[in-house]
């Protein structure tokens, strides 16, 4: 045993320790690793459990009475349920939509429920006003964006608008692509378990309003922007909003006529009454829009369950601003 | 990977050059910085009806799978800002938020490239918008500098302030 066997040995030992240091370490860093990951599992699971606490429960009950007001809009339940008074002791809650839009599905979804239930318990009055803030797009958005619009106003004329509603919004198309066709709307609508005759003045409405609605975004509204934009300008012309445009429009020439008498007339000035009738905080600046009792929500009251049912709870009674639709008026268009 | 955890509690003293007096000092500013803008992507991003449709916006994923993205994103952000903060698995941690980076990064050329006009979501928001107003170059740019956060922790991962220094990890 000379001292080059010994120092070998040495080696040998000295390899062996720093393998098991490794070994050591390796264990160490996936105990780590392990502990990490068991933090991000908790963290999103929790959260994932609170988060979705939020989601209603779907309310299959009866829907209140919904009634066509003689601005288009429909309201749903009258606050006077569960009091039996006369008048709304119930707060108003108020919803602006565009069916083209995404996040107004999102809301549809997620609270359309609790607004049937709220008005069912006579816990609020729902006030639905259908809008086209696409309406001054191209193609297909604003036409998509029409279609389903006055086609929910139509089903309105039948009594069936909330549940149509509930049915447009599921089957929202893509903003870049034809949709909403008028088979769809009408086959939509006669799943509803509507009359024949129902269907056929529907169908017959509807008809009317496609050779509107193309006329509008594929004639009016691009002659219309592009002699506003010679005029006032791309910048002042981004700054406008549908109607503007359209009071820009009368101004110089650009004749509205058509529009007259027709829901796709009708939704176009639901649109400009939205944009007009609230101002400062509660200013109308697009969809979805919630108020209560004329108070706009922001998104966290709005988009989550409980933010809305709270609010609403804490609302005072509200009243409706409309009248209820002329009842002689056979869905052949309200002012 | 090991050696770097092995070498760094060698050279106390006189030996230790500027950059290794430096390096961990940086990095606790990548942890924090990076922690958060993951924070604030978090908590803007609510309520996650929004974050859905954010999510939905980008035309990638069928209805449910963008549903739990838009639910569970959120919570996966705040979990790794949490992780940063605490300095656990500091390496993987840097890791994991420079691939994510680089995923949003390819959802929003993906977006572009498909001619799409939405906001990109990062910090809440999220959606359609105008086709003059998307902003897909600074939300790229903005990305990019965070995956270089991520990038230099992980590459770096030795920094003061870490849970790991406590466990014998990136001394």
């Amino acid at each position: 045993m000379g001292s080059e066997a010994r120092k070998r040995a040495r080696e040998r030992i000295k390899e062996q320790r720093e393998k098991e240091k490794k070994a050591a370490q390796r264990n160490k860093t996936l105990l780590v690793v392990g502990a990490a990951a068991a933090v991000v599992l908790l963290v999103v699971g929790i959260g994932y459990v609170v988060l979705s606490s939020d989601r209603g429960d779907d309310y299959e009950g009866e829907l209140a009475q919904q009634t066509l007001q003689d601005d288009g809009s429909v309201v749903m339940g009258d606050g006077s349920v569960v009091t039996g008074d006369e008048g709304a002791e119930a707060p108003v809650v108020e919803v602006y939509a565009d069916y083209q839009c995404p996040a107004c599905k999102q809301f549809e979804g997620l609270n359309g429920d609790t607004l049937k239930e709220m008005a069912a318990e006579g816990e609020a009055t729902v006030q639905y006003h259908i809008v086209s803030i696409f309406a001054q797009q191209p193609a297909p958005t604003s036409s998509n964006s029409l279609r389903a619009a006055v086609a929910g106003r139509a089903s309105a004329d039948h009594g069936v608008f909330v549940e149509y509603n509930d049915v447009l919004f599921e089957n929202q198309p893509n903003s870049n692509e034809e949709g909403y066709s008028i088979d769809e709307l009408e086959g939509w609508f006669g799943d509803l378990g509507v009359t024949d005759e129902q269907q056929a003045a529907f169908g017959e409405r509807l008809e009317q309003e496609d050779a509107v609605i193309t006329e509008f975004t594929e004639e009016f509204v691009p002659a219309l922007m592009s002699a506003a934009e010679e005029e006032i300008g791309q910048e002042n012309l981004g700054t406008m909003v549908l109607p503007d445009l359209l009071a820009w429009g009368e101004d110089n020439g650009h004749d509205t006529s058509f529009l007259d008498g027709t829901y796709t007339g009708e939704i176009i000035d639901a649109t400009g009454t939205a944009y007009t009738r609230y101002s400062g905080e509660n200013a109308f600046r697009g969809t979805p829009s919630v108020y209560v009792n004329g108070e706009l929500l922001d998104n966290d009251d709005a988009m989550t369950v409980r933010g809305l049912t709270d609010t609403v709870e804490a609302a005072g009674p509200g009243q409706v601003e409309s009248e209820p639709a002329d009842d002689t008026d056979d869905g052949g268009g309200a002012e | 990977m090991i050696d770097a955890a092995e070498e760094s509690p060698a050279a106390p003293g006189p030996g230790r050059s500027r950059w290794e007096t430096v390096q961990p000092w940086l990095t606790l500013a990548c942890r924090v910085g990076l922690a958060a803008v993951l924070i604030t992507a978090a908590v803007t991003k609510y309520p996650p009806a929004l974050s859905v449709e954010a999510v939905e916006a980008y035309e990638l994923f069928p209805p449910e799978i963008a549903e739990l993205i838009g639910y569970t994103l959120p919570l996966f952000e705040l979990a790794l800002a949490l992780l940063l903060l605490i300095g656990l698995a500091t390496r993987y941690t840097g890791i994991v938020s420079a691939l994510l980076m680089v995923a949003f990064i390819a959802g929003i050329l993906s977006a572009m490239a498909r001619g799409l006009s939405i906001d990109c979501g990062c910090f809440g928001g999220g959606g359609q918008v105008d086709p003059g107003e998307t902003t897909y170059g600074i939300s790229i740019a903005r990305d990019l500098g965070f995956t270089a956060l991520g990038a230099f922790i992980a590459i770096w991962p030795r920094s003061p302030f870490a849970l790991d220094r406590a466990l014998g990890l990136f001394r």
